[in-house]
């Protein structure tokens, strides 16, 4: 009984974390073209909603990777996942609170190993994965987004310099939407996938589910519905981050940062080589604003971004890893997670509370 | 010992990937803008010879994009 109550408060966790990891990234999607006026915000987020939803169903092959590559699999119980997941979304809520663009992928990835570690020391940790699939390409994604960018509007403005601004703006917004799409249908097929592993895993682990098996249907349209709901939502503190806090941007530098961003993340995808969204998005339009001029980047808003994704494995690892030892007072039944779980709708309650009444939706920008 | 963690040649291909493709597929839809923008412009002139070029460069330009696009989604469902 109290496993079954773990069990379903760890599902219920994980697609509160995807909830939260489609409000936290709308952002990637949408930031640009929003700024730039390639689309209405309500227009934008429900497209990118929409294509986060489709996205989930084109791929299942990666969905039980997340944990796996970075702890040992063995030793994952529903609680060291239920531990996990409240770091990851701990952190992507302090994160939004504050309107810095962080990954929820490495949020997840830093509260399952804190959690892990709390519960069975250093070796869960798989060293080779979290070096290899984690550091590396945390350093390597925003510098590859920000060179391929700054190539890339260099090279825009040299093309169509001598043309009329009218056709130019309204081309590159037009590009911007199918740009844009991408990233949604490439954000919905990586990132509901991981809930959907993590939902796998729980239920491998409490018995539901054979050791090979493939999610569920239901897991796979839960966790669709979950992301897609939370993208819809729009978590507009990051958007106005990445739209407008970063570089003023035009429609140009605005595709740039967006193709770039969908031809780096594809790129990765095909050479297995996992890149962040949130790191690519928001290098590439690093990028595009250096190129243009290197005092067109506020680098003081860019150096925040730079120390949030700094931190977010070890904040998201430190409290995964005190949720862990709190549940483990009341014992190993399902009294800690229920009071967590409380515990833990009371402060984002009160956090949406307080930032519904302070957030404004973002202005076009563009002309 | 990171030298042995990495997988250096996956790393590479995928910036090589990631240059090629960022920045040819803006300079194609740029090309595209250019050449729908010289199309308008030579048509008003009476230019037609020149506007049909333009115009032809402007739609070879954007099926390329489309392609991309299209290469894009297949890389999306078959990883």
């Amino acid at each position: 009984m109290s496993a079954d109550v773990i069990l379903v408060i760890v599902v219920a966790t994980a697609l509160a974390f995807d909830f939260t990891n489609g409000f936290h990234d709308t952002a990637n999607v949408v930031a640009t073209s929003i700024s730039t006026g390639a689309a209405r915000p309500s227009v934008a987020i429900g497209f990118a909603s929409a294509l986060n939803f489709l996205g989930a169903f084109i791929s299942i092959s990666v969905a039980a990777t997340v944990a796996k590559d970075v702890v040992d699999a063995e030793v994952i119980t529903p609680t060291i996942v239920f531990a996990g997941l409240i770091g990851a979304i701990a952190w992507n809520l302090i994160t939004w609170y504050f309107g810095l663009p962080s990954s929820s992928s490495h949020a997840l990835i830093g509260g399952v190993v804190g959690s892990a570690v709390a519960a069975v020391g250093l070796d869960a940790i798989l060293a080779e994965g979290l070096v290899g699939k984690v550091l590396v390409p945390a350093v390597v994604a925003p510098l590859v987004a920000f060179l391929v960018a700054g190539l890339a509007i260099g090279i825009s403005y040299r093309v169509v310099g001598r043309q009329r601004p009218g056709i130019v703006t309204r081309g590159y917004r037009y590009g911007q939407i199918v740009s844009s799409g991408l990233l949604a249908l490439a954000h919905g097929t990586n990132d509901a996938q991981k809930t959907m592993g993590v939902i796998t895993l729980a239920l491998i682990a409490g018995g539901k589910l054979g050791a090979e098996a493939d999610p569920p249907t239901w897991v796979i349209v839960a966790s669709a519905t979950a992301i897609a709901l939370g993208t819809y939502s729009g978590g507009w503190r990051i958007i106005k981050t990445t739209g407008t806090r970063i570089i003023k941007m035009d429609a140009a530098q605005g595709f740039s940062a967006q193709g770039a961003g969908a031809a780096v993340i594809l790129a990765s995808t095909h050479f297995g080589f996992p890149l962040s969204t949130t790191h690519v998005i928001n290098g590439g339009v690093m990028g595009s604003g250096a190129a243009k001029r290197l005092s067109a980047v506020r680098w003081g808003v860019a150096g925040n971004i730079v120390v949030a994704w700094v931190l977010t494995l070890p904040a998201a690892a430190a409290i995964g890893a005190l949720t862990y030892g709190f549940t483990r007072i009341f014992g190993t039944g399902a009294l800690g997670p229920v009071l967590v779980t409380l515990m833990a709708l009371s402060l984002v309650t009160a956090a949406f509370a307080r930032r519904a009444r302070q957030g404004a939706p973002v202005e076009a920008v563009g002309g | 010992m990171i030298a042995t963690i990495v997988e250096w040649k996956d790393l590479w291909q995928t910036v090589v990937a990631s240059v090629v493709a960022g920045v040819g597929i803006t300079f194609a839809f740029s090309l595209g803008i250019w050449g729908t923008g010289q199309f308008v412009e030579l048509s008003r002139g009476d230019r037609q010879a020149a506007a049909t070029i333009a115009g032809l460069v402007a739609l070879l330009a954007f099926l390329l994009v489309a392609a991309a696009v299209i290469v894009g989604i297949v890389v999306m469902t078959h990883k």
